[in-house]
């Protein structure tokens, strides 16, 4: 694999954390394209802000949680991670807890960071 | 600029978020349950309309669903059609 | 122009994961080349070489050898949707202690790394959802 080749990559992470296996694998895509040291950003959106709710506690389930997985974002290459501002608000999401420091955008400013990307993987 | 595909209801919230980020010189291709949204004369595509992006819709889709008679205004392509929309814009993002 | 594809629909529902197929043969009738299709989550069901599909309705899987096997379109299922899919080949059913592969041969197991590789290298990464 080539790291120069420098194909920008977006992840819009679209779903609740337990509701959709996507959820998962679309925080798993978003890993993998770091740990191959590809230009990477994460962009939730709508119902995904829902995985930035801090206090994520899914052990009766026994599903792996998302939220803890989303701490360790930092410890990967990751660029930018940006919030939906406008559902981050509908949720009452305090951004200050959640479990990665993550940018709030208004929808214009969302549009324009989908349009300097080349690649747009949305789950 | 952006090829966004919308495969899901216009009541979902994938509609509603592709809504939001669809912007003027975006095209819109609605394929399986999103062909509803490209029904005239309904809200849903009353927002569509607003957002200045071009809007298009799966033929198949659209045929299967019995509303290819009632998408006026909104350019009606087949699998070649899409192709060539993927040709043309530099990104494409699934809604679903 | 070099594409890829990501495949996330399930082939049991809903008429998307056809769409895409379709669009593979679109893609390489214009003139164009296929890196890869990568299959995710439910769509990992696309490799079943066991799934039994009513009569009067299109065959799921015939489509997606046939690009295979006369366009060498590389196929590549998730491994780990895949295997929460029940879809393995033989080596994996062994590993798990399972009585036999249930992916067609045109399919491959693999890692998100093939994903990453492929949206490094194409000029467009067309995705297929719900």
């Amino acid at each position: 694999m080539n790291a120069t080749d420098g194909k920008r990559t977006l992840v819009l992470i679209r779903h609740s954390p337990y509701g959709s296996s996507l959820a998962r694998a679309s925080v798993d895509v978003a890993l993998a394209t770091a740990a191959f040291e590809q230009p990477v950003n994460l962009l939730f959106v709508g119902d995904g802000v829902l995985q930035l709710l801090s206090g994520q506690d899914c052990e009766a389930l026994g599903v792996k949680n998302l939220g803890r997985l989303l701490s360790s974002l930092p410890l990967y290459d990751i660029d930018h991670v940006y919030v939906d501002a406008e559902a981050a608000a509908r949720y009452q999401l305090d951004l200050d807890a959640a479990p990665v420091a993550a940018l709030p955008l208004d929808p214009g400013a969302m549009a324009e960071l989908v349009s300097t990307h080349d690649h747009l993987l949305g789950f | 600029m952006t090829l966004h595909t919308l495969n899901a209801s216009p009541a979902s919230a994938a509609f509603a978020d592709c809504l939001r980020l669809l912007t003027a010189g975006d095209a819109l291709l609605l394929m399986g349950d999103g062909v509803y949204a490209a029904l005239a004369g309904c809200s849903h595509r009353a927002e569509l309309d607003t957002s200045g992006a071009m809007l298009y819709v799966l033929r198949d889709d659209a045929a299967a669903a019995g509303v290819l008679d009632r998408v006026d205004g909104v350019t009606v392509v087949d699998i070649d059609g899409f192709v060539t929309l993927s040709e043309q814009y530099a990104r494409q993002l699934a809604w679903f | 122009m070099i594409y890829a594809l990501l495949v996330m629909s399930s082939p049991a529902s809903g008429q998307c994961a056809m769409t895409a197929a379709r669009f593979a043969r679109g893609v390489l009738a214009r003139g164009h080349s296929i890196k890869r299709v990568f299959f995710l989550d439910a769509g990992t069901g696309a490799g079943s070489a066991t799934a039994v599909y009513p009569q009067d309705e299109s065959a799921r899987l015939q489509p997606w050898v046939d690009l295979a096997e006369q366009h060498g379109v590389e196929l590549s299922l998730c491994i780990a949707s895949a295997l929460k899919y029940g879809m393995l080949d033989e080596a994996e059913a062994t590993r798990y202690d399972r009585r036999r592969g249930t992916i067609h041969p045109a399919f491959t197991l693999a890692g998100l790394g093939q994903l990453v590789d492929a949206a490094a290298s194409v000029d467009r990464m067309v995705s297929f959802g719900g």
